[in-house]
This record gives C-alpha cells, structure tokens and sequence, in this order.
C-alpha cells in the first residue's frame, strides 16, 4: 500500500472516530459535560464587531447547539476557523477588519491571535522584458500595505529556453516577462524591498524552477547582502507532476526533476524558512479540462506523494511541511461551493495521521485563481461577472490569496485597464461588501454546503482508491491515468459547451449577432525589446564567457555524485544564463518524454 | 481515393494542447488522417516533418503569442523548399489572434486561422474543400536526393499508384539485393515502449555516425479504409525530430498484420535512395499471432521483437510467434515487477529453438540505459550482418 492508501484509510478511520465521539458525548455524562464546557468557552472568546449601520454582530457565527453529540460533530467535522479539520477556514479572523482598539474584550483577544492581516490580493503578471514586468508590479502594488507580486514567464523562461535559441524570437515577453539571467531577474523586482517583512514574491514557473529561484535568491544577495536568505519571503511552483499530468511544462524526466525539487525544498527548509518551495497546483489541472473533483483528487494525492518523496529523501515533515502551499482553480461548478474547504480537511487528516505532521504542517494553506477557462471572447463584458461570482465563491472558502482575472484575458495579457478592475473585484467583496469583513463565517456551513461537500469528500476518496489500484500516484502517472481522465473530461466539456448542455452566455444561449468581436487592446512585445533581449543574453553570455564552461562541468558533477543541485545552481548563475543551464542538465539527465 | 493527410503541432515553448487534442480527435473522426507533431515543436521540425510526411495541410494551435512570427517562419521554411504543390498552413489561438493579426498572417501566406467560437464542423468543412482534392505528381529529377522528392516517392507508392517512374528505373538493381542499407524491423505489442526505443536508438546513431550519415524510420499506425487515423508517434519522439533523420508515418488501411500494403513498396523506394545507413520500421502493436516481417523475413535484415514484462503467463508466452522468429528479443521496461521472471522464461524458450537469438533487457525511458547501448552495439555495428 503506498501512503495514499494510508490516507483512504486515516479519512475512513476519522469518519468512524466522529460518529464515536457523538456517541461518547450522548451516553458518557462527563464527556458529555466538557464538550459542552468546550463550547461556552469557545462562545465566550468571540468578540463583536459593529457594522457602519451600527448593527452589533458576534466575529464568529456558532450554530444554535445545546445538545453535546449535534456539538460533538460540529467540532469534529468542520472544527473553528483555524482549528483542526480547518473545514471553516485554515486561520480565524482571515478576512475581518481588526478590531476597534478601543473594545476591551477584543484587545486581550488580539494579543494572542495572528496580529497582521494581508489583504488576499494577488495578482499574477508578467509581460514584456523585467523592467516591464516591474513597472506593472508598482502600478498594481501601489495601493496595497503588502506587496503581494505575482509572477508570469514568456514560454522560452517556462520551457528552459534561452532568447538566443532556434525560432524563440517571436516568443520573447509574450504571455509573462522573458528571464535569462540572473541580471534580469535583479531588474524584475528592482525597487521592492525583498527583505521587508511586507513583501512576497510568487514565481510560476515549474520545470525550470530550480534554475529561477537559484537567481532569485543571488539577485537578491545581490541587492541586500549575503544574509538576505531567511527574510525572503514568497512562493515558487516548482509542481512537477501537474505538468506531467496536464500543463506539459516539464523539461527533465520525472525522477531527475523530483530530486532537483527535493533538493531545492531541503536548501530552502534550511537556509530561506519563510519561502515556500512549491505550490502544489491544481488550478492547470482544472484549466485542461478536469472536473473539480478530479482536480482536487490529483492535486492532493500529489501534494502526498511529493510529502512521501521528501520523507523518503530524510527530509522532516514538520520542517518542510509547513512550507508546502496549494494553489486551486475556483470555476462556477457547483462543487465550488465547497471544494477548498474539503480539500483542507483531508490534508489535515492525511498529514496528521498517515505523516505525524503537527499543527503547522497540517494546514493546507491556498491560493485560488478564478477560471481562466470559464472567460470567452464572445460578449468578453460577461467576463466581469464570471469572475467576481468565481471570487465569491473563492472567498466563501476562505482562500488565503487570491488571483482574479482581468475579463480581457482571452485575447491578450491583461491591459491595466482591466486588471485594475479585477483587483477592484475583491476589493469590492471583501472591503466595500459586508459579507467578509465583519464575521469569519457569514455564509459557511448551509445545508447545500455540508451535503455538496460530503458529496465531493466522497467522489474525491474514490479517485484516491483509483490511483493507489494503479501502484499511487507515481505508478498511475507511468500509466497515464490522470492525463486521460483529463483529457477525456476536457473533451466532455468541449461537447457539452457545442452541443449546449452546458450553458455558455453570449456564446451558446442569449448570442448577440454583431456583438462577438470585441475591441481589445492587445499586450504585445514590440520587436526592439525582444531584440534588447537578445542582446542582453548574448553581452551576458560574452562576458561570463571564461566562467561559464568551468561552472556547467561542476554542475554535471554535482547531479552525477549525487550532491545538492540547488546549492550548486546557487553559483552556477552567477555565470550561467537559463538556457545554457537547462541544456547542459538534460546532456547529464535526459529530455522529458513529452506523454500525449 | 486516399483520404486528407494532415500535420497538427503545438509551437515552440506552448503546452497548450487541449484544444489541439480535441481536433485533432474530431478530424479523424471524418476521415482525415492526422499527424500529430506534439507540443512545444519549433518552426524548423514542423516544417521538416511536413515534408517528410508530405501532408497537404499543416494545422497550428496557439496560445502563448508570437503566432505571426512562428507561423511566418513556418511558411518561409516550407517556401524556401520550393514545393509542388505548396504545402497550406492553417490555425487557430482561441481569442489570442485577433482579425487585424490574421490579415497580417494571410498577406505572409497562411492560408487560413480560425477564430474563437469557430464550431468543429466548419473546420472539417474547410479541410475537405480546401485540401480534399491536390493532385500529386512525381518531383522533377533535379529533387533527387532531396526529402520532398523521396517523400512524394513515398506518397504514390502508399496511394496504390505503383512504384512511381524513377523508382522501377533502379528497381532491377534493388531486386539484386546490391544493399547499403540495413533494414531493421522492430515490433511487438502496443505499449512495449517500440516508439522510445527507437528514439533512443536514433539519439546513438545521432552521437555516434558522422554528421552526414543519415538513418529512416518508417513507422505504422492502424487505420481503417476510407477513414481517419491519428498517426501520433512523432509526438514522443524527441531526438527524432532532426535533419539526419527521415521519418514517414503510414496507416495501414486495413491491412491485418501490423504492416501496410504498401510497406514493400516503401521499403524499397527508401533503401534505393542510397541516403541512410539503416531504416528502422515499426509496425503496429502488433497481436500474438503477427510475424509481421514473413517466416523469413525477407523484408528486413534484422528483425527485434520489442516485449513488455506482463504478456501473461507462461502459456501465453508459448502462443507469442515471433519469439520463434525474431533475431533480437527485447524485454523493455525491466524495472516492472515481473521483468525477472519474462527474461527467464524467454531465456529457455530461445534456447531450445537453437537459432543463436539474442535476448536483450532495456529501460528505453531511462536516460543513458546501458541495456539500450547494447541493443545499439548490436543492431548498429554487429558486421554479421548484410551491410
């Protein structure tokens, strides 16, 4: 049995423990009494908030429970915001408004509870060459407390490749920023202060990854000293199966690319505690057409086998643990309504019983993009809406970041214009609205939410006993199994979106003839910056010239003895440019065999 | 009549290929035969595999931007090759092409992009009319030696229409078996890894034969009269895709066996250019009765059956023909449980035939697989050989 079998086994298990524990509560008198003890006391700590109406309302909303089993069960299947399973939401008071200062019952409540509070907002971009890409991140940060940037490659960066290479030209700053060194990605976050507690970075990027965050970190040393590792703070995908099983972004074969991931995570558990090494992602799965069920299901038996592989490689549950972060596609299906929340659940149990990870490394802690899929060129306005529906159901899942986005998405990069709206969107939920700013749990916990997610707990734990027949999620990934239940569901959706089953407006219901092409300014790299780049590269390439040869030979040492590739990437770039690297490591490792 | 014989692809540093899939399962499904380059192609494999696979027709999918660059390259590439009849390019990017870069695309002479929305019937309609009747004919003897003209050589032998002219000139010669090609057949059931092994294969020959030593595969995908195929194995080949090598992919057309009707005829006309070293031909997976290559297979030099460690049991190995005829015997996958236990078996079946087979263990998707370098020594360099 691999460990998700063992997983299967824990979430049954737990099923079992709750309905023994309301039992227990109904017939032993004593447990009975301290259940119901536990609740007052979880009564009392909740403070009240006022709303500018100046309607008085409790910060967290508890069902209407005097019955120690009914109280038994709340506690054990969905647990307080921040308590273990983490149903509700992974930390209490994410979203509200800090307490009025002057409340005294909220001040001693304050001072042990998470004191800063981020705004969720996380916006992806990248376009053009890095000077580009740091203009976007000051315009779209220059509102926020925190800057949260959010990072997307050109496909030559995504694949490995360098500007210089065969039939790349066109491909230069389109669709995210071209990176080819270390010296472009000091430009990429030129003026932000890396190592301030109120800045994070998220890179994504995945077959390369290794290679990128290896230049991060030197361009930040760079900039702020050779100490500057522990105060850096973001997250990088690096999620190496996901592109085998849907965004075919990997360029190494899978071992070697695992253990390049491995030694990155061991590097940087080490040396950069507040990064987290990868972003466990779901959101291309769902993108390539999975149904939300299934992106869960791989999402998180990926997230397990990356936890095996790690543990196998020595590496600490509670060390690594921690630093592990998921990133899930929030769509208009109705398992939206309670997919994240589930999915935190059965992290929580699986890391905890099958792993022995503590608090911290049970948390699944997410960020949410809306579906880029669900946007369409036809009446694009409609996207608008798509998008801030998505986002509401993101939030009602307690999503720790989030990305909205911009409804010109399915023609070109977003243009300012739009991706201003789109981070209005939260804004507009989570701080012009009331339903998120005043109480942890408005809308959580209805009937349809706790049967929708049962549901989808259930639908989620069938795939898991579909992967651990075919030998986990590694044997079922040789065996192709979740790129083809993908597929398959990619193409289910196509027919369902011609044939009309499934309602697309504008597109198959409510068409507006003369209404369906749109004015779009479109986001392109003009030819001067991809030939700029071009010469960067090759004035890079020149002057590390006498360098280069020796660092690459080292480097193919260090993956042939078996030492820490990261660590070695960490000098390699100082001289090295991405495609020189990434050639270089496939002479020593091979080619990822692409699966179609 | 021979059915639309397109390429599709993927450009360079772009994985999108849901859209692609989609399509490319929809032009089968009406009778086009579809192949499928793969994702993440540059400019210069999908021009080169178009020629070599001498399709009417090349479709593009899009997303990541820099279509009007990429499609341009594509179309310069294929004009500088002065083909007859011109090969047509066509795409689509979902919303990332807009109208005015389409204008832009048909005045470099992309033949047609489809827009969001555009519904899968049209498409087929526009194949159809547009690439459903080119007339083909032999290229001029100032190609000879060139992949178009080898290609077109290929195309009228697969179609029924004989050995074309400039081949039955030579043909005498060939029957003489005056070779200085190697032909080496490889097959075995579907999902015995063949395609990697191949590539692999190709990548020693690539390292290891001067730089102006070329080699073929000649691989074969099922198909049925009168309908579509997909003839994907290019898409997982990645050392493949290269000028030294010339790939063709043929249907079978119906034809039992894991070969083509037209094999023979493909075969000769490959070996009579006088421009490879060796020819790989794959046939189809193939089923346990198949001695694809003839009792004496005459036509291949060597003949390797490729096997994967769980045919089954013992007696399902006994009904398995080939391993009574096959030169090489490969158990591919050797790191699956039950590898042990198929190299025994197959180990003493061979033994009592007596005819001094060779039985070979490989891990064709593992990088630097010492049991591949052996089976390239083997098939590569063994001088015992016609050569």
């Amino acid at each position: 049995m691999t460990s998700l079998g063992q997983v299967v086994l824990a979430i049954e298990e737990y099923r079992r423990f709750v309905v023994s524990q309301i039992r227990k509560a109904r017939t032993d008198h004593e447990f009975g009494q301290q259940i119901l003890q536990k609740w007052q006391e979880a009564k009392a700590r909740i403070g009240t908030t006022v709303t500018p109406t100046g309607l008085r309302l409790p910060r967290l909303a508890l069902p209407d429970l005097d019955e120690a089993g009914e109280i038994a069960r709340f506690l054990c299947e969905e647990g307080l915001p921040g308590e273990f399973p983490y149903l509700t939401a992974a930390y209490p008071e994410q979203y509200l408004e800090p307490a009025a200062a002057d409340s005294k019952e909220n001040e001693t409540r304050r001072n042990h509870e998470k004191p800063v509070i981020e705004e969720p907002t996380r916006l992806f971009a990248g376009l053009g060459l890095a000077e580009d890409t740091n203009e976007r991140f000051h315009y779209l940060s220059r509102n926020q407390r925190s800057k949260r940037l959010s990072t997307a490659f050109d496909g030559p960066t995504l694949y490995g490749v360098g500007a210089s290479a065969d039939g790349v030209f066109g491909k230069i700053g389109e669709g995210g920023v071209a990176i080819d060194t270390v010296e472009d990605m000091e430009r990429l976050y030129a003026g932000f202060a890396l190592d301030q507690p109120n800045v994070s970075v998220s890179m994504t990027i995945s077959g390369p990854a290794p290679i990128l965050l290896a230049m991060f970190l030197v361009a930040a040393k760079h900039r702020f000293g050779p100490d500057v590792g522990p105060k850096l703070r973001g997250t990088i995908q690096a999620d190496v199966l996901k592109e085998v099983q849907a965004q075919n972004e990997l360029i190494f074969p899978i071992e070697p690319s695992l253990r390049f991931l491995a030694d990155m995570v061991d590097y940087s558990s080490r040396e950069m505690p507040r990064w987290y090494p990868i972003s466990i992602s779901g959101y291309h799965i769902a993108e390539a057409g999975a149904t939300p069920v299934q992106q869960a299901a791989y999402t998180l038996s990926n997230g397990f086998a990356y936890v095996d592989y790690f543990r196998n490689r020595g590496l600490d549950v509670n060390v690594f643990g921690p630093r592990l972060s998921f990133f899930l596609d929030c769509g208009l299906d109705v398992e939206y309504v309670a997919l994240a929340r589930v999915c935190r659940k059965i992290w929580a149990i699986g890391m905890r019983e099958v792993f022995g990870g503590g608090n911290r490394a049970q948390i699944l802690k997410l960020h949410t993009q809306t579906s880029g899929r669900s946007l369409i060129a036809a009446d694009w306005h409609n996207n608008l809406t798509r998008t801030a529906a998505e986002l509401m159901l993101a939030c009602m899942n307690a999503t720790n970041s989030c990305h909205s986005n911009s409804a010109d998405e399915p023609f070109t990069t977003p243009s300012e214009e739009y991706a201003r709206y789109a981070a209005h969107a939260q804004a507009i939920l989570l701080e012009e609205s009331g339903l998120f700013r005043h109480m942890m749990n408005t809308l959580p916990g209805s009937p349809g939410m706790k049967v929708i997610g049962n549901a989808v707990e259930e639908a989620i734990l069938e795939e898991f006993r579909e992967i651990e027949q075919q030998g986990g999620v590694l044997g079922a990934v040789e065996r192709r199994y979740q790129r083809s239940q993908i597929q398959a569901s990619g193409h289910m959706l196509e027919n369902q979106i011609y044939n009309g089953v499934r309602p697309v407006i504008g597109l198959n219901r409510y068409y507006d003839q003369g209404r369906d092409w749109p004015e779009v300014r479109m986001m392109r790299t003009p030819k001067e910056k991809k030939q700029l780049q071009l010469d960067r590269l090759q004035d890079f390439e020149k002057r590390h010239a006498g360098e280069s040869e020796r660092c690459l030979d080292r480097l193919s040492d260090v993956v042939d003895n078996g030492g820490n590739v990261f660590e070695e990437l960490t000098r390699t770039v100082e001289h090295c440019a991405l495609g020189q690297i990434t050639e270089r490591l496939c002479e020593v490792v091979g080619k990822f065999r692409p699966m179609v | 009549m021979s059915p639309i014989r397109i390429l599709t692809a993927v450009p360079i540093c772009d994985g999108h290929d849901s859209a692609i899939n989609t399509i490319n399962l929809e032009f089968i499904r009406h009778g086009i035969e579809v192949i499928y380059l793969g994702y993440h192609r540059s400019a210069k494999d999908i021009a080169r595999a178009a020629v070599q696979e001498d399709v009417v027709a090349i479709g593009l999918s899009t997303y990541n931007g820099g279509h009007i660059e990429f499609f341009g390259e594509v179309v310069d590439l294929l004009e500088q090759r002065r083909l007859a009849p011109p090969i047509k390019l066509f795409g689509g990017g979902g919303g990332t092409i807009t109208h005015a870069d389409a204008q832009i695309m048909y005045g470099h002479g992309v033949d047609r992009i489809f827009f969001a929305g555009t519904p899968l019937e049209e498409m087929v309609k526009y194949l159809r009319g547009g690439y459903g009747d080119v007339a083909r004919f032999p290229y001029d003897l100032a190609f000879a030696g060139s992949d178009q003209f080898l290609s077109r050589q290929l195309t009228l032998a697969d179609n029924g229409s004989g050995l074309p002219p400039q081949a039955s000139e030579t043909a005498s010669a060939a029957n003489k078996h005056v070779r200085s090609t190697k032909v080496i057949g490889l097959t075995g059931p579907g999902g015995a890894g063949k395609t990697t092994l191949i590539d692999e294969l190709v990548l020693r020959f690539l390292h290891s034969h001067a730089a102006d030593r070329r080699v073929a595969i000649l691989s074969h995908d099922p198909s049925i009269v009168g309908s579509g195929a997909l003839l994907g194995d290019r898409a997982t080949m990645i050392y493949s895709q290269h000028d030294r090598v010339f790939m063709r992919s043929i249907g079978t057309r119906g034809m039992a066996g894991g070969l083509s009707l037209s094999t023979d005829r493909c075969l000769k006309i490959l070996a009579e250019s006088n421009l490879f070293e060796f020819i790989l031909m794959e046939t189809v997976g193939t089923g346990q009765e198949a001695i694809p290559f003839g009792v004496d297979r005459h036509l291949v030099d060597q003949s390797v059956l490729v096997m994967p460690p769980d045919y089954g049991s013992r007696i399902q190995l006994q009904k398995i023909a080939m391993i009574d005829v096959a030169d090489v015997i490969v158990v591919n996958k050797a790191d699956l449980r039950g590898a042990r236990t198929a190299l025994t078996e197959i180990e003493s079946r061979i033994r009592t035939n007596r005819k001094g087979q060779r039985l070979l263990r490989t891990q064709a998707n593992r990088h630097r697989d010492t049991g591949v370098d052996q089976l390239f020594e083997l098939l590569f360099t063994d001088t015992d050989t016609p050569q």
